[in-house]
């Protein structure tokens, strides 16, 4: 055997902490580079030692508990599965069709609440229909059933939310806070058939 | 039986805190100790093994099991992270720092010890990974092999190689001394 290769079986024996075996020791007692190299590599060993000491010996803040904090933090925000927030918008979209749905009733019996009445109202008989309404500046309110013939019609004088004139069609002013003076047509059936902004109502 | 790596890795994807505490507790001193002797600095390995399985938890760990094990892709983090370090600017608070108060202190506070510590943090990454895995954390050729994705072979000679370079330090260090004695 060469030098070099007891030297692969001295850094093994160095290494494991192991006694030479007899070939190794003869070699070692009569080549002085080996057995040189042989006390090196004990001493490499004890160094290492040494530093696998020191490494334990250190003391170390531990980051488990802010580990574990930020692990339950991604976990919370994942722990709902995709499919509940799928099920949570359909319902929200249902809730707003029902809710979109009501409102719209609520406009379509209408004028009712967003309309303050004064006075008496004026009798006409209905020769006119929609569309002869809305040629004397008044607004036909659609989504209503046209007049009969011979149907009487009434005009009351009335203060209309600027939201009920909205759900009409009339273009109102979004930043306009109070009632506007209007006078509005309404069938026998009580339902609104077409509406007309006073001329003093001022915008 | 303990579940492996894997088992444990594929529980805390699920969210499984206990699977992921099992992990860390299995793992991290052993990672905090390659990040220390590789990068001599307690506060990098402190960073470096936090940080290990903070990635670990990210949505952008892509762990394949099919590719290798889970301890070698934890080191491969370690190793990744040690050389970002590395790469911007020496490290400070040396782990070579003697300590006096005891005579345990005065065996690790010994120059040479430090001197070899030095020498092993200048040695090129691919010596300073086998002596730090199969020396200091005493890891068998096989397991060295499977960490850093090398043959048992290549582990070996890199080891033999490495401790050559020690060794000529040895030599070189206790050469003064030598000399005074004679």
């Amino acid at each position: 055997m060469t030098c070099s290769e007891w030297t692969m079986e001295l850094v093994e024996c160095a290494r494991q902490q192991t006694t030479p075996d007899r070939e190794l020791r003869v070699h070692l007692s009569i080549c002085a580079h080996c057995s040189e190299r042989w006390d090196r590599e004990q001493q490499l060993t004890a160094h290492f030692r040494a530093m696998r000491m020191q490494a334990a010996l250190q003391s170390r803040n531990s980051q488990r508990e802010s580990l574990m904090r930020d692990f339950a933090r991604i976990h919370r925000r994942k722990a709902v599965p995709s499919w509940v927030w799928a099920l949570g918008a359909a319902a929200a979209l249902l809730l707003a069709v029902f809710l979109g749905h009501e409102a719209g009733k609520r406009n379509s019996k209408a004028v009712s609440p967003a309309v303050r009445v004064h006075g008496e109202p004026v009798l006409y008989e209905a020769s006119l229909d929609a569309s002869a309404l809305s040629s004397d500046d008044f607004i036909a309110v659609p989504y209503t059933p046209p007049l009969a013939p011979g149907e009487m019609v009434r005009v009351v004088h009335a203060d209309l939310y600027p939201e009920a004139l909205a759900s009409m069609g009339v273009e109102v002013d979004p930043a306009w806070a109070g009632d506007l003076p209007a006078d509005v047509v309404v069938g026998e059936d009580g339902l609104p058939r077409a509406v007309r902004i006073a001329e003093n109502a001022q915008f | 039986m303990q579940p492996s790596d894997e088992e444990l890795y594929r529980l805390m994807r699920k969210g499984n805190q206990d699977a992921f505490a099992q992990l860390y507790e299995r793992r991290e001193p052993a990672l905090y100790r390659f990040a220390l002797h590789m990068s001599g600095s307690q506060a990098v390995a402190e960073e470096v093994s936090h940080e290990v399985f903070v990635q670990l938890m990210g949505p952008a760990t892509r762990f394949d099991e099919t590719r290798g094990s889970l301890e070698s892709f934890l080191y491969g983090i370690a190793r990744n992270l040690i050389r970002v370090v590395r790469r911007l600017g020496p490290v400070l608070e040396p782990v070579d720092r003697p300590i006096y108060h005891d005579i345990l202190g005065e065996l690790i506070g010994n120059e040479t010890t430090a001197a070899l510590h030095r020498t092993l943090r200048e040695m090129p990454e691919r010596y300073r990974d086998v002596i730090v895995l199969c020396d200091l954390e005493e890891r068998s050729y096989e397991d060295v092999a499977r960490l850093i994705g090398r043959p048992v072979g290549t582990v070996r000679s890199r080891l033999h190689r490495a401790r050559a370079l020690l060794s000529a330090k040895l030599k070189r260090l206790n050469a003064p001394s030598e000399v005074v004695t004679r």
